[in-house]
């Protein structure tokens, strides 16, 4: 007999214990002859202090009896969960597909939670990073950079009146760093202020200063960790080198550590930005980025209003410069993460639908087991076993299930993310840092237990609590009524409409794919191969020296062997550079009011013929148009609409990107050409103008900072292009690279990639969400059949065909599905207006699409009834009489 | 009892109490009284450190403790062995044969 079946109170436990010692002793001295009170006092004497005695003997007592407790329910547990792993073990086709299901749905939940985690969740290596802002200009309600004037202005107004702590700007450029191998790397013009900034310490040598930060100041550098790697091989000894950049001496001073690298620009190196008088006084040029620490105490709306304030004083003192800007302040940290935020939410969305497909799966799986169950449960609640036994028993073993499904989940997580990180097109920050770390491993486990044991247990539990008696009496399962054939149909249901919703995104980006496929790019990229050359300013100043060692490149490569026909152009399509500049069409007044903007090109003659620029209206540029003669300009139709809407722009003169009022050198429209997609297939044409380069303004040569595309074509073998222009570059200047060389059908590829990443990754996930829901549709329709064996069998018995049967088999299993549909319908209506920014030529409640994807969807639903259902007509009535 | 042997004396009082129960069970009485009968006496268990002794090892799980009847027909607390008890006695007196031997080596060792 155990002494808990009649457990005293701790305090009498220890009294009693005592009292009896007590009494022994007594009883032990006075059969030695001792009187009665002298026992009871030697007795006494040799239990020494009793009080304290009770006192430690309660409180040993009070820790035994906690520790009895703990280990008796980790017995029990270890024993529900022995007993859970038997019935899984027991079970192994349910166990098998609950696994699968959950370790799939786990797993692309966790691996798209891991890219969240690495991209938008994880702070950037600066201290408190949220104090770091993106300070831009406001210019007609978009965030804009900044020009040198206004910054500096911010910079004195923000000095006198703090609201951040300190204010850097940086402007990416160019760099060419000779070597052996003359080499193009990306650097940066910064203030001394942006290292302040960011409050990242170099990992070697210093930062610059103030000091250096003028005009005359000392020519020095501080480069990235990559390029310190690549060219220095991680020496220490770099710090203190002379590198030459442009052709000029610069000094290392230090290196950044890795994790200074939170610019979309990726540079490499940064300069000082050492801002002259006459470029602290440019106002309407805008290219400056500009960040801000925000000063203890201050708040972006402070900042930013602040700042407006100084900023509409400069507007009045400057209107033609600045218009009418404000200024525009947000966490540089949603800027960095940009676009990839929208993309990752919306396949986490995704994501999560899958996972409730497969939560859907597992709660019908386990009713249907609750169901088969219910005899067991019956009996062990008639044997004594209590409900809140059989609750921790249920629930034990969806914790067996749980955690199962959660290692596999894991793994198929890690191999989810490898793919993932290998596959993503370039551009997505970050994405290469997802892994499994213990927030990823933490978030796999929660995963795995509200799905097991919210959507599973609540049906297991209904089970149990099922018509007990009614089981038993019967002897059969029973237990099962109405009220759940419903709640499993509802399952179905919620599980094709899940599964319509991902399929219809789906399918709108495969035709979105499909559409961008065809579109006309609007030039022939087939055999065409570009390159980039920068030319220093300071061995190439003056713009005749400029043009002319561009002319003398073109003219040596197209005299290479090989070469059928080549150009130079500023920009290429989907290459960089490039800018927007204002023009004004005649007849409009010459006021910054009737400016309208476009894109400007300038090309040599035979730019259009080679890369296949279809002539609309009037002539193309050629050899004609010289320097000094009368000044010539085409138009794309996109910029002629702009420019003189309703008219023939042909013939019609342009004020643009040079002169003064007294000089306004008028441009003559001399051809109309086609828009060209020159931003990629999936981007809308932009207005466009080409300027012939004999013609080039002066100032146009800065805009394009001296660096221009050749593009060729070859007679038969590209591949002779790369070597012809780096020979034609090397006969004019032998201290320059060629850079950037490609084939115009890749970068056109290149373009797409993005896209094509989102529409594999949507198409997997809803294929696996089809392949989960269907798994659902015919486990429900098996059940069906099984319980409905006896009736099938009687209604066979008395006449019905198999094609009876097989008909109302699979009418009552698509009745959920038909209804999953109309309600799958509806969801995607509202969920593919997510995807409005990503389709092109399809809508977003596209008519087609829609119906076809519930058409296939209910199509191949009604196939996955049909095993189960050809199973029921082989039903005989004799076996299924015998089985009532 | 604090003291730099405390844990030795501790653990041999353990052991002791373990090696009594090994026989059946008895109440915390006659494991004092078997203690001293069976030492002659030059084992006094201090009765104030056996108690919290027996209190200790129950939460260890080495005894298990039942109320039951005694030879007098008085309701009293038995305290028995349970296997893990019963492993730990036997790895107990296997280690202080092997400490009583090296020790009793030493001391009869000759120069």
């Amino acid at each position: 007999m155990s002494w808990r079946f009649w457990q005293p109170s701790l305090h009498r436990e220890v009294d009693d214990e005592l009292d009896f010692h007590l009494e022994m002793r007594v009883r032990e001295f006075m059969a030695r002859g001792m009187p009665a009170a002298e026992a009871r006092a030697e007795a006494e004497r040799m239990l020494g202090d009793a009080t304290r005695l009770r006192r430690i003997l309660r409180r040993a007592g009070k820790e035994r009896d906690r520790t009895m407790r703990r280990t008796e329910w980790l017995a029990e547990l270890r024993q529900d969960l022995a007993y859970g792993f038997r019935t899984l073990a027991r079970n192994p086709g349910f166990t098998a597909i609950a696994l699968l299901t959950l370790a799939i749905g786990i797993g692309a939940t966790t691996a798209i939670f891991s890219a969240v985690n690495a991209v938008i969740l994880r702070p950037l290596a600066i201290p408190e990073v949220d104090r770091v802002m993106l300070v831009g200009e406001l210019y007609e309600d978009r965030a804009a950079d900044v020009s040198v004037g206004n910054f500096v202005d911010w910079r004195a107004a923000n000095a006198s009146r703090p609201v951040f702590s300190e204010l850097g700007a940086i402007n990416w450029r160019n760099f060419t760093l000779a070597g052996e191998q003359p080499e193009r790397v990306i650097g940066a013009a910064v203030t001394a202020g942006y290292f302040a900034v960011m409050g990242v310490a170099p990992l070697r040598g210093r930062v610059f200063t103030e000091e250096e930060d003028r005009p005359g100041g000392a020519r020095v550098v501080v480069l990235g960790h990559r390029l310190w790697q690549r060219r220095f091989g991680g020496e220490p000894t770099a710090v203190g080198q002379v590198i030459t950049l442009n052709g000029l001496p610069h000094t290392v001073l230090g290196v950044m550590p890795p994790s200074f690298d939170f610019t979309n620009g990726t540079e490499d190196l940064w300069v000082p930005a050492a801002f002259t008088p006459e470029v602290e006084a440019q106002r309407d040029e805008h290219y400056l980025t500009v960040y801000g620490r925000l000063s203890p105490g201050s708040t972006p709306d402070v900042a930013r209003s602040t700042l407006a304030e100084v900023q509409r004083v400069l507007n009045q003192r400057y209107p033609n410069e600045n218009g009418s800007r404000s200024v525009h302040v947000e966490p540089m940290m949603r800027q960095f993460i940009g676009d990839a935020r929208s993309q990752l939410l919306l396949i986490l969305g995704a994501v999560v639908l899958v996972l409730l497909i497969a939560c859907a799966n597992v709660a019908n799986l386990l009713l249907a087991r609750g169901a088969t169950r219910a005899r067991e449960f019956a009996i062990r609640a008639s044997i004594g076993a209590g409900q809140s036994r059989l609750v921790r028993q249920l629930l034990a073993e969806s914790m067996v299930l749980a955690l199962v499904a959660a290692g596999l989940g894991i793994a198929v997580a890690w191999a989810v993310i490898r793919t993932l990180v290998a596959a993503a097109p370039p551009g997505v920050p970050r994405l290469e840092q997802a892994r499994l770390d213990p927030a990823t491993l933490g978030f796999a486990v929660g995963v795995a237990l509200v799905s097991t044991v919210l959507f599973g247990l609540a049906p297991a539990l209904r089970s149990a609590r099922a018509d007990l008696q009614g089981a038993l009496r019967t002897g059969q399962v029973r237990a099962s009524g109405g009220r759940h054939d419903w709640l499993r149909q509802g399952l179905v249901s919620a599980e094709v409409a899940l599964a319509l919703v991902l399929l219809v995104g789906a399918t709108l980006l495969v035709r979105t794919a499909i559409h961008l496929q065809r579109v006309d790019p609007g030039f022939e990229p087939r055999g065409l191969v570009t390159a980039r050359i920068a030319l220093p300013a300071e061995s190439y100043a003056s713009p005749e020296a400029v043009r002319r060692a561009f002319e003398t490149v073109l003219e040596h490569l197209t005299a290479s062997p090989g070469v059928k026909s080549a150009a130079l152009s500023s920009q290429v399509p989907m290459g960089p550079g490039g800018g927007f500049n204002g023009l004004i069409p005649e007849g409009k007044p010459v006021a910054p009011e009737s400016q309208v903007n476009a894109r400007m090109r300038l090309v040599s003659p035979g730019y259009a013929e080679t890369i296949g620029l279809r002539l609309k209206r009037g002539r193309q540029l050629s050899t004609a148009d010289r320097t000094g003669g009368p000044r010539a300009m085409v138009v794309n139709e996109a910029l002629a609409r702009d420019l003189f809407p309703g008219q023939d722009a042909l013939g019609k003169r342009v004020v643009c990107c040079e002169g003064a009022p007294d000089d306004l050198r008028w441009k003559t429209i001399v051809g109309v050409v086609g828009d060209v997609r020159s931003r990629g297939p999936d981007q809308a044409p932009q207005p466009e103008f080409f300027l012939p380069i004999s013609q080039a303004p002066d100032e146009a040569w800065n805009w394009i900072a001296r660096t221009m595309s050749l593009i060729a074509l070859a007679d038969q073998d590209p591949l002779v292009l790369g070597p012809a222009m780096r020979e034609a570059l090397r006969r004019v200047d032998p201290s320059l690279p060629v850079y950037r060389i490609e084939t115009l059908e890749a970068s056109l590829a290149n373009a797409l990639a993005p896209a094509r990443f989102r529409t594999a990754l949507l198409g997997s996930l809803a294929g696996i969400g089809l392949l989960l829901a269907l798994v659902g549709i015919y486990g429900v329709i098996a059940y069906l059949v099984t319980r409905r064996r006896g009736e099938i069998g009687v209604r066979m018995a008395l006449g019905a065909t198999s094609g009876d049967v097989l008909r109302m088999v699979i009418g009552q299993g698509l009745r959920p599905v038909l209804a999953g549909t109309a309600l799958g319908a509806l969801g995607a209506l509202a969920a593919t207006r997510l995807l409005a920014t990503w389709l092109h030529g399809v809508s977003p409640n596209d008519p087609l699409t829609f119906g076809a994807v519930a058409l296939s969807l209910t199509g191949v639903a009604a196939l996955a009834s049909l095993i189960p259902a050809r199973r029921a007509t082989k039903v005989s009535a004799l076996e299924a009489m015998r089985a009532e | 009892m604090p003291g730099p042997d405390s844990d030795f004396l501790q653990g041999t009082l353990d052991v002791l109490i373990l090696k009594t129960l090994s026989w059946g069970s008895r109440h915390g009485y006659a494991i004092a009284r078997w203690l001293e009968d069976s030492s002659a006496e030059t084992i006094r268990v201090e009765e104030g450190s056996l108690y919290p002794a027996l209190y200790r090892m129950e939460r260890k799980g080495w005894i298990e403790a039942s109320w039951g009847m005694s030879e007098l027909g008085r309701r009293a607390k038995f305290y028995q062995l349970t296997p893990s008890g019963r492993a730990r006695l036997r790895a107990e007196i296997a280690a202080w044969r092997r400490l009583s031997g090296a020790v009793g080596r030493i001391l009869e060792a000759r120069g």
